[in-house]
């Protein structure tokens, strides 16, 4: 662990650079760090262009965005081991899951690039009991939809235009996956 | 009796809203501060207007084709469903970037008075045509949103992009074409 590159981060997001984090605080952390900087903003008169347009709110957004690929990619992972999927869902869980991945080297890249440290996959994940192929498909269409949400919330926020772009394109695959996930499951996509 | 973890969902959805709340709050800032003094709006955001204009063009032709292909009698009542539904989206889609390229200083583009679709003689053709508009759009928003200035536009503009890229992946199953392809620029 970079002890120095902790010391410069914002309080909420030490925690979760230390590996000493869930998605349940992530999620809250990041409400935190927003609200302080937009409190603070609000009192003091000054205004910024938006809340999170700073080095280190790209920082925690990537770390965050690091989180979930990390979580996904796992997901697919236990999805796949499981003996559960049929052939050509299979096909698509492993074309996703590579999707994750590809992400993720690309966040790793750009966490580094800014100064960051990136953080590691949690050392065991748990996804409830996966019984069969539905609980499985549901498993990813929560996680997908997770990261649809998670990427629309914060992209705006992202001041570096490289990190941007790929925030666009990450997210137009995480669409693309949450849409097909909503087919197989009759879930409606209108 | 709420369980832990119950309680926990709830603290979580409770502060995403207060986070969009709060980024509402600055959003509607920042458009207050804009445009830095000495500066139009027009001139600081030049190169939005024209993204937004182009965005606009294409809004334009999707609810063209949506018009052309209800009209054209060939859709089943479920194809009809989601062909009106996907049309709203572009409608909504329409608005707000009229109402952004008015409050920047703008001139939104009206309608062509004329869109040529070709030859529409089945709900094959409909499909296909739909599938080839909204992966244009879904494209021209992947290549061109992160090149926004305003953070309000940009933060308009990601709700389009998902809406376009959903729609085209609906379009890809419906077409048998390959959904583990990424979409690229």
């Amino acid at each position: 662990m970079n002890t120095e590159k902790l010391e410069t981060m914002p309080e909420s997001l030490k925690d979760l650079v230390s590996g000493q984090t869930s998605r349940r605080t992530l999620l809250s952390r990041l409400a935190g760090t927003a609200s302080v900087g937009v409190i603070g903003y609000l009192l003091s008169g000054k205004l910024r262009p938006a809340y999170g347009q700073t080095p280190e709110g790209d920082l925690g957004i990537l770390l965050a965005a690091l989180f979930l690929e990390h979580e996904a990619i796992a997901a697919y992972q236990a999805g796949a081991e499981s003996k559960l999927l049929s052939e050509g869902v299979l096909k698509v869980a492993v074309a996703f899951q590579s999707d994750h991945k590809y992400h993720r080297g690309a966040i790793i890249g750009a966490i580094r690039t800014l100064g960051g440290q990136p953080i590691e996959p949690e050392k065991k994940y748990s996804f409830g009991s996966l019984k069969n192929e539905k609980d499985i498909l549901r498993l990813a269409q929560k996680l997908e939809k997770g990261a649809v949400d998670a990427y629309s919330l914060l992209a705006a926020n992202i001041q570096n235009k490289d990190v941007l772009n790929f925030g666009a394109q990450a997210l137009t695959d995480e669409v693309r996956h949450l849409t097909v996930l909503n087919g197989a499951l009759g879930i409606p996509n209108y | 009796m709420h369980s832990e973890e119950q309680k926990s969902e709830h603290k979580v959805v409770i502060l995403r809203r207060q986070l969009l709340y709060l980024g509402g709050l600055t959003m509607a800032a920042s458009a207050l501060a804009e445009p830095m003094p000495g500066v139009s709006a027009e001139q600081k955001f030049a190169g939005d207007l024209a993204i937004l204009n182009v965005a606009l063009g294409l809004e334009h032709q999707a609810i063209a084709a949506y018009d052309a292909g209800a009209g054209s009698k060939l859709l089943t009542p479920d194809q009809l469903k989601l062909a009106v539904s996907f049309q709203n989206d572009h409608k909504r889609h329409r608005n707000v970037l009229v109402k952004f390229i008015r409050r920047f200083g703008g001139k939104p583009v009206d309608p062509e008075s004329k869109y040529d679709f070709g030859t529409i003689t089945s709900a094959t053709d409909i499909v296909k045509l739909a599938h080839k508009l909204e992966e244009g759009a879904a494209k021209a928003y992947l290549t061109h949103a992160y090149k926004l200035q305003s953070i309000e536009i940009l933060d308009a503009a990601v709700p389009i992009l998902v809406d376009e890229v959903r729609h085209t992946t609906v379009f890809r199953q419906l077409l048998g074409l390959s959904v583990t392809e990424r979409l690229t620029v």
